[in-house]
């Protein structure tokens, strides 16, 4: 399947960027759209949080088909749970255990989010914690 | 009966640290569990801290290996969000640079794979072989490892001696031609030792998210210079080597392989590199705005977010690299092996834990 088919399956306001082609979606349908993207061969690039001064994270799934980059974005209050894709994308694990290290992002949809660069007696969140708390 | 090896997070062949706890029936490997994050530096939360200049120079610490291709894909991000065009030349200097760096990379890692083997003496031609190659990043940049080469919108410094640098390439093409591909293509001893161990598939490369040559080796056919190609590779002729096998074999052949097509991209580099100014001039700053930047580094895919909100410190960097997306595949691709393949298939993976913690 080309790039153009999965947006096509996918539906959606696609927006075409000069990195690659981008959709907003609501939370609920992410998992769907990480099926969509395996059923068409992309391959899982990267999920990325990037907060806002509001408290909102802005987030976003990164595929890659042959080249072109799908990237699908949301929303979300800090605290509130994000789908998690590992049962589709055994690729996202280490992504979103990260992700949960950085922001304190819990997952729905898997047993458990361990640490993957802090250690199991560090507090999640090292991202958002005040600069006086750093060492 | 069953039983659990905790490896590391020293290691006796791997000079970085992480750990693998391997689950064994026998001598048989039925599961394997890995712990990273001994070389965390928090890179990312110190480059939303530093103005972009300084956040630069931090990015070409990411790996110690690669670390041109870090600060010039940081540095595309920026360019892409601020609209900068990057002169001809300039795209060509970054160009040989990344092909060398690529085989510098390379070069090392069968360096590291002859030694598992057990060929020790093709270790040493293999680092001399590599030595040449630092000597031609020298003698472009004057450093042997951060080469400080990236700026917005070009480059630091021009190609001044590029003899040097196709007489570095010439003894590499001559040597991998003639004795490396040759060795690891046909000599028995390699073939029985790595073919059919650590076999991973096409369809496991797309779940698990592999990139470069451990994609590749999965018949994956995946480039981002060809894919999605950037800086000057629309204007070089060169090809993607993949292997349908997936196994250790077939990473060894197509790092091979790819060390002759980065030799031939560097030579088109050096001919056809054009006349003209190295940057953009001064830029400090990019306008609001969030773009993703990817390049096909020595060990893959190399994916950049930034967002900018105008001012000259970044607001999000986000980094992950080749290995952060290669290391978890070993899980896959030790299941199954003999307890005494895990050595050989955590090599074949050319992991970086430096640049997988941050």
């Amino acid at each position: 399947m080309s790039a153009a088919e999965i947006r096509e399956q996918m539906g959606g306001n696609w927006e075409e960027r000069s990195d690659g082609w981008w959709l907003p979606l609501p939370p609920e349908q992410i998992r769907a759209a990480a099926g969509s993207m395996l059923a068409g061969g992309a391959r899982f690039v990267a999920l990325v949080v990037s907060p806002d001064s509001q408290g909102v994270f802005g987030m976003s799934w990164h595929w890659d088909l042959k080249g072109t980059l799908l990237s699908v974005t949301t929303t979300l209050a800090a605290g509130k749970p994000a789908p998690s894709i590992v049962d589709i994308y055994i690729g996202a694990d280490w992504a979103e255990r990260e992700t949960r290290d950085y922001y304190a992002v819990p997952f729905e949809g898997r047993l458990s989010t361990p640490p993957l660069m802090l250690r199991e007696e560090d507090a999640p969140g090292m991202m958002l914690s005040p600069e006086a708390g750093r060492p | 009966m069953s039983y659990r090896i905790p490896i590391g997070p020293y290691h006796l062949a791997l000079e970085e640290p992480y750990k693998i706890e391997l689950d064994c029936q026998g001598e048989r490997v039925t599961g394997a569990t890995l712990k990273v994050g001994f070389n965390f530096r928090g890179i990312e939360w110190l480059a939303e801290r530093k103005n972009i200049t300084k956040a630069i120079a931090l990015m070409e610490r990411v790996c110690g290996i690669c670390s041109n291709v870090h600060s010039m894909t940081f540095c595309m991000a920026l360019e892409q969000i601020g609209g900068v065009e990057v002169p001809p030349r300039a795209q060509y200097v970054r160009v040989v640079m990344a092909e060398l760096e690529r085989l510098h990379s390379h070069l090392l890692w069968a360096g590291i794979a002859a030694e598992l083997i057990g060929f020790q003496t093709l270790f040493m031609q293999l680092f001399h072989l590599r030595e040449c190659v630092m000597d031609a990043l020298e003698s472009i940049s004057g450093n042997r490892v951060n080469y400080s080469m990236n700026r917005i919108g070009g480059v630091n410094r021009d190609i001044d001696h590029p003899e040097a640098v196709r007489k570095a390439v010439s003894k590499v093409r001559d040597a991998v031609s003639r004795t490396l591909i040759p060795l690891f293509t046909t000599d028995q001893t390699v073939a029985a030792r790595c073919r059919g161990v650590g076999k991973f598939s096409r369809a496991e490369a797309i779940a698990y998210g592999a990139v470069g040559p451990v994609a590749r080796a999965s018949g994956l056919d995946t480039d981002m210079r060809r894919d999605h190609p950037y800086l000057a590779y629309n204007a070089l002729d060169f090809a993607v080597p993949t292997r349908p096998e997936g196994d250790v074999l077939a990473r060894i052949v197509v790092r091979a392989l790819e060390i002759l097509e980065s030799c031939r991209m560097i030579d088109q580099a050096l001919k056809r590199i054009p006349a003209g100014p190295l940057h953009a001039g001064d830029i400090y700053t990019v306008p609001p705005g969030e773009a993703v930047a990817r390049i096909e580094g020595p060990r893959g895919e190399v994916f950049y977010y930034v967002r900018s909100d105008g001012s000259d410190t970044p607001t999000r960097v986000k980094v992950r690299t080749p290995s952060f997306a290669n290391i978890p595949t070993v899980t896959a691709m030790v299941r199954g092996s003999d307890l005494a393949d895990v050595p050989l298939i955590q090599g074949a993976l050319d992991p970086c834990y430096s640049c997988t913690d941050r």
